[in-house]
């Protein structure tokens, strides 16, 4: 009240006259203020409001249940008092209040009035179930938006993670490079050495590759799965692959072609983590290596002097390391993506010794540095600095310095190999070939590159417990054969198959002879005499012939045997003089009991008699012409 | 008898005609492991060597000024190894804009009877130390790191003391002489361990 009178002091312009005179609007008096405010006040407005006060805002509602009963605009009346109306309301309200008062004074002594609670009609409580139902639902709905939201706000970011992930920025590339390969900037480009100097080779090619951004990726597409923001450059010399192709060839019908391996072909098989550019710079590397190997092995075919000279062509050294083989080493560079046409038969068999050379090779590369100590001393070999103080002389200097070459061991390693096939085939050959004696071969298990050992036995079958005389253990060398025989003796074959085989021959037909003294020794026979060497007969070609005399229990019946490798074996029967047909009558010897004595001989047709071997049949026979007592 | 003259130019002629190129800088004991883990990427061969040497320093005075002097290294990790008797030239006055000190270096192994031979020959003994460090290298590039220990009883290599609480760093290369591009080798090879170590050429002459 006093905020609107306050307002109206200040004077309204009614309006302004064309001489710049103001009028203004009258001000209301006091009783006009009032009469005016009082028309405002509407009673109906509020449901019931007992207040007064010319402001209208809305108000709580009592709850009486009672409408007002002058609905409708109060008649505005201006003879009445202006406050009649509101005294006439406020009267009718502090009556309700007070009948409200003495109804609840009376109902606090219980003792006249109870309230009893009203039941609930059911179709009221109808529709608060409704309520609780929507309610529910609102709750729920909002929920479920919030948990909505913040599952949509992880799905994002969790789609951005693999998003930058895949696209994979190129610092954390050059990281994954940096833990793998050496790199170093130089100005504004980054370099990285795939050379194996740090493993201490000395091969002048450079190995530097560039690392260069990968700019060109379409935004707008998808990105690729392979895509890598990070490319290397190697150098033109470098690309493609490359692998060493080592082949012995003889143009032999006995061995033939012992074949062709690849050293160095791994086929990198693509990891799956592993990127582009590992692959390329690993292959990169791989012709590296291929080229110092090849190169060092070139530089050494030219230098050494050998008995047939290599021939160096291109890429390829060609050497002879026995007359009528032939060793090839060569380097197959393949550039680009094109395969090579001919089919790869050489699907690298597991041939130990030709891993053993991949090796060797590995290791021949990478020497090892020793340091030196003292540790002002120069860098050098360590053996070397002994030849001073300890006064070597020229020899052993020369012995300290000379280490064989690449190429030298891989021809001595070739020639092993072949030797050591040619041996097998020639052993297996003869053992397929004769059938008694029997020739057997244990290859063992432990060789080392340039030595093999196998052990040959001859035997008789079903008499390997008794002749077991002729036992040889070979040692197959790089150029040489060395035999030790049982009775230990050590003979050196060359690599000459032919005498490997006239050997075996002649201990072949010796075995026999030995056989039948044995023998004899397990029937009962006396051993009249025994040779290995027969200096009669026919002479054979190979080795010597062997016989044996032995001698019935009772002294009736001897048999000679003579074995010959070329000659084979002739069987004798010496039987007593009574037993032969004529008998040259002679006037020296006139007593009867002399005709026990043994006389003429007879020969015995090995071959039509029974018995699966030589062996066999001189038992038989042995037992034929021992008669049981 | 007197000392027989002794002439104060170095060696030349034959085969030994070896000029050492020389860096030196030094790191305190703290910054040690940093340095050796950065020489253990930059140089080749993984395992780094410890070593443990004894040197004897050999002065034989002459009527002349300048008095002729050894250098005899042993090692004590390696007994038997035969001893290291160097001798190290001045170091020779080229362009300024050499970036290593180049000196002539005579480089030979003796047996462990040298320092008696050094005493008949007249040479005296001046001082010795022992260094312990490690040793790397880089293709011809030899990267040593030592502690320097004073030997505090002449001949007991077993009662040391150290000198500094730091360590030396040498970067030398052993070449024939005339060929140049060892010392830019060495020079790029510096910059790399630069803010670990900085390697520079130290003339002795401007020490004394």
């Amino acid at each position: 009240m006093a905020k609107s009178c306050f307002l109206q002091l200040i004077a309204q312009v009614q309006e302004v006259s064309l001489d710049g005179l103001e009028t203004y609007v009258p001000l209301l008096s006091m009783s006009q203020n009032l009469a005016k405010l009082a028309q405002r006040i509407d009673f109906n407005q509020s449901s019931d409001s007992d207040e007064d006060g010319p402001e209208r805002e809305s108000r709580e509602p009592w709850g009486k249940p009672e409408p007002e009963e002058d609905e409708g605009t109060v008649k505005f009346q201006p003879s009445l008092w202006p406050w009649d109306s509101v005294r006439n309301n406020l009267r009718s309200a502090l009556t309700e209040m007070c009948v409200l008062h003495d109804v609840l004074s009376v109902l606090k002594d219980k003792k006249y009035m109870a309230l009893d609670p009203v039941s609930q009609d059911p179709a009221l409580t109808k529709t608060p179930q409704v309520f609780q139902l929507i309610s529910k639902k609102k709750s729920l709905a909002t929920a479920a938006q919030l948990l909505l939201k913040g599952a949509e706000k992880l799905t994002k970011s969790l789609a951005e993670n693999q998003e930058q992930r895949r696209q994979r920025d190129f610092n954390s590339e050059l990281l994954r490079l940096r833990s793998q390969w050496k790199l170093r900037k130089v100005g504004h480009k980054i370099l990285g050495d795939l050379s194996y100097r740090s493993a201490g080779s000395l091969f002048p090619h450079h190995g530097t590759f560039e690392v260069i951004k990968n700019t060109d990726i379409d935004l707008d597409k998808k990105v690729p799965d392979d895509y890598c923001p990070l490319n290397v450059q190697i150098p033109s010399d470098l690309e493609g692959s490359a692998y060493i192709k080592v082949s012995i060839q003889k143009q032999s019908a006995d061995i033939g072609d012992l074949g062709t391996v690849s050293l160095f072909r791994r086929q990198p098989k693509a990891k799956p983590g592993s990127q582009m550019w590992h692959l390329k710079l690993e292959a990169a590397q791989n012709v590296l290596l291929c080229k110092e190997i090849f190169a060092q092995l070139s530089r050494e075919a030219v230098q050494i002097k050998s008995q047939i000279p290599h021939i160096v062509v291109k890429n390829q050294i060609i050497s002879q390391p026995f007359p009528g083989l032939q060793l090839s080493i060569s380097l197959c560079h393949s550039t680009g993506e094109k395969k090579s046409q001919r089919a790869s038969p050489d699907k690298s068999k597991p041939d130990d010794h030709l891993y053993v050379l991949e090796h060797n090779l590995h290791q021949l590369i990478r020497e090892v540095h020793t340091m030196p100590h003292p540790a002002s001393s120069p860098f050098g070999h360590k053996r070397l600095r002994l030849a001073g103080p300890m006064a070597y002389d020229k020899a052993e200097i020369s012995s300290l310095q000379q280490s064989e070459g690449l190429l030298e061991k891989i021809i001595k390693q070739a020639k092993h190999i072949f030797l050591r096939s040619r041996t097998a085939r020639t052993i297996d050959s003869l053992a397929s070939r004769i059938e008694d004696p029997q020739i057997q071969a244990h290859w063992s298990n432990i060789n080392s590159v340039y030595e093999s050992s196998v052990k040959v036995l001859i035997t008789s079958q079903g008499y390997e417990q008794i002749c077991k005389s002729i036992q040889l253990q070979l040692n197959i060398g790089v150029e040489q054969i060395r035999v030790v025989h049982r009775d230990g003796r050590v003979i050196t074959l060359s690599h000459q198959e032919q005498e490997l085989q006239d050997f075996l021959l002649s201990q072949m037909s010796q075995h026999q002879v030995h056989a039948v003294q044995q023998l004899a020794k397990v029937m009962g026979w006396h051993v009249l005499s025994f040779s290995n060497h027969v200096g009669l007969g026919p002479i054979e070609s190979i080795g010597n012939a062997s016989a044996i005399t032995v001698a019935s229990p009772s002294g009736e019946h001897a048999i000679s045997v003579r074995n010959g490798p070329e000659s084979g074996c002739k069987v004798l029967v010496q039987f007593p003089r009574n037993q032969a047909k004529e008998l040259p009558k002679s006037d020296a010897v006139q007593d009867a009991r002399w005709t026990h004595l043994r006389g003429p001989y007879r020969e015995v047709h090995c071959g039509r008699m029974e018995g699966r071997n030589f062996v066999y049949k001189m038992e038989l026979l042995m037992a034929a012409l021992s008669p049981c007592p | 008898m007197e000392a027989p003259p002794v002439t104060v130019m170095p060696v030349t002629g034959g085969t030994i005609n070896m000029m050492e190129y020389l860096l030196q800088g030094s790191v305190l004991d703290q910054s040690l492991e940093s340095l050796l883990h950065r020489l253990r990427g930059l140089c080749d061969n993984m395992e780094p060597e410890s070593f443990a040497d004894h040197e004897l320093v050999y002065l034989l005075k002459g009527q002349q000024g300048n008095p002729f002097m050894l250098r005899a290294r042993r090692s004590l990790l390696h007994p038997t190894a035969p001893w290291h008797l160097r001798y190290l030239g001045q170091p020779e006055v080229g362009d300024k804009s050499r970036h290593a000190l180049v000196r002539n270096c005579v480089d030979v192994a003796a047996s462990h009877s040298l320092p008696d031979f050094l005493n008949e020959m007249g040479f005296r003994m001046d001082h010795e130390f022992v260094a312990k460090g490690q040793v790397f290298r880089k293709g011809a590039m030899k990267v040593v790191v030592s502690k320097l220990l004073r030997v505090l009883a002449s001949g007991n290599t077993e009662n040391t003391e150290p000198l500094s609480l730091s360590y030396l760093v040498e970067l030398s290369v052993l070449a024939p002489a005339g060929q140049d591009t060892v010392s830019e080798d060495m020079r790029s090879f510096a910059e790399q361990l630069k803010p670990l170590v900085h390697l520079e050429k130290i003339d002795p002459k401007r020490l004394m």
